[in-house]
């Protein structure tokens, strides 16, 4: 059994910085694990484009540590990951009433990276840790249509680092 | 924000006024952010439980009552005190929005958060009320921080990052179900990596 680890940026954000104590419990827990979260590109370049909000997002800290890695760029050639990216911002357009046009792409990159590794036989299991409840539920309804519901699961970001703190503490 | 005439008169100028006060001194907006939270306490709690000294607990709740937001629900000693609720729409030219409880929660945290400091520092109070209604529908599932960043024109970075500061705010004040997974969802399975 195999599994692939998607982080969303609030993830990292809610880290915080490597001296945060929730920053070493992911570590200790991919380590561990021998885990590495797969960033989508999309999802990277939104952690180290914007310099304006005081502090960056310890991302690259975490990449440099091998525990945290930037994916492979989407095959949208691949009829799979072009259908799951457009179901999921159908998906999130619906939930917050607009059109599906409006919806940013890299909320539908989760879903679509998780389909991409899944339709190649690659990986047997896909978490997708995020705080966007919608693109998470989204990812989970969509991918689950396309034949994949056992092997997604949506990982709520905060309560995901609420119990590792606890289970560390 | 914009103030009433002085030539205006009553109740809902006076509550204006004091709503504003409330906004502009984050200690004030702390302690009726408390005081909303633990219905009934005494000035001897507030020194306790927020660190004050006696003669500014005293200050602070007296000038909350002044205002009409805070009141006395207990008159013997102790005294004891309760926050009244506030919904109060203002206009500034920012646009409008309403101050709630939950607001003025939000704003007494930048005492204590730099991320929310820095947000109103930037947006403003009102730019901080409409955050406020993206954290409540994000943590309801209805929207993601990168719809909040494309309606309101800033980075999904600056989105998610006040998105988290006002998320206690929201667990405060706004009933929110639980969803997805946790840390035993992941563990349950074979975490093994190679992809």
């Amino acid at each position: 059994m195999t599994a692939l680890h998607i982080a969303d940026t609030g993830l990292f954000v809610a880290m915080g910085q490597p001296s945060n104590t929730r920053f070493q419990a992911v570590e200790r827990f991919a380590h561990r694990n021998e885990i590495t979260f797969q960033l989508p590109e999309r999802v990277y370049g939104e952690l180290t484009t914007d310099e304006t909000t005081g502090s960056t997002p310890p991302v690259d800290a975490a990449i440099e540590a091998g525990w945290a890695s930037i994916a492979a760029p989407l095959n949208f050639s691949n009829p799979i990951v072009s259908r799951v990216m457009d179901g999921v911002q159908r998906y999130i357009a619906n939930v917050d009433d607009r059109p599906a046009d409006e919806v940013e792409q890299a909320d539908g990159a989760l879903a679509a990276l998780a389909a991409q590794h899944l339709s190649a036989g690659a990986v047997n299991d896909v978490y997708i840790y995020t705080t966007d409840v919608a693109a998470g539920e989204g990812a989970e309804t969509i991918l689950d249509a396309e034949g994949y519901g056992d092997a997604v699961t949506f990982v709520d970001g905060f309560r995901f680092l609420e119990d590792l703190i606890s289970a560390s503490g | 924000m914009s103030r009433t005439s002085k030539q205006a008169d009553g109740d809902i100028v006076r509550d204006f006024l004091s709503v504003a006060d409330l906004l502009e001194e984050p200690q004030l907006a702390q302690l009726y952010a408390y005081l909303a939270r633990e219905d009934g306490t005494t000035v001897q709690d507030v020194m306790t439980d927020l660190e004050l000294a006696q003669g500014t607990a005293y200050t602070y709740v007296n000038r909350l009552v002044d205002a009409g937001v805070v009141e006395i629900t207990r008159d013997e000693q102790p005294r004891r005190y309760a926050a009244r609720e506030i919904d109060l729409t203002v206009s500034t030219a920012d646009g409008e929005y309403t101050i709630t409880p939950a607001l003025v929660d939000a704003v007494g945290r930048r005492e204590t958060d730099g991320d929310i400091d820095t947000y109103i520092d930037r947006h403003g109070i009102a730019g901080l009320a409409t955050a406020l209604t993206y954290a409540v529908a994000r943590a309801r599932g209805e929207t993601t921080h990168r719809l909040m960043a494309r309606d309101l024109d800033i980075s999904p970075l600056a989105a998610e990052i006040v998105l988290q500061a006002l998320r206690p705010v929201v667990d405060e004040h706004f009933d929110v179900e639980a969803s997805g997974g946790s840390l035993e969802d992941v563990t349950d399975e074979d975490t093994t990596n190679d992809a």
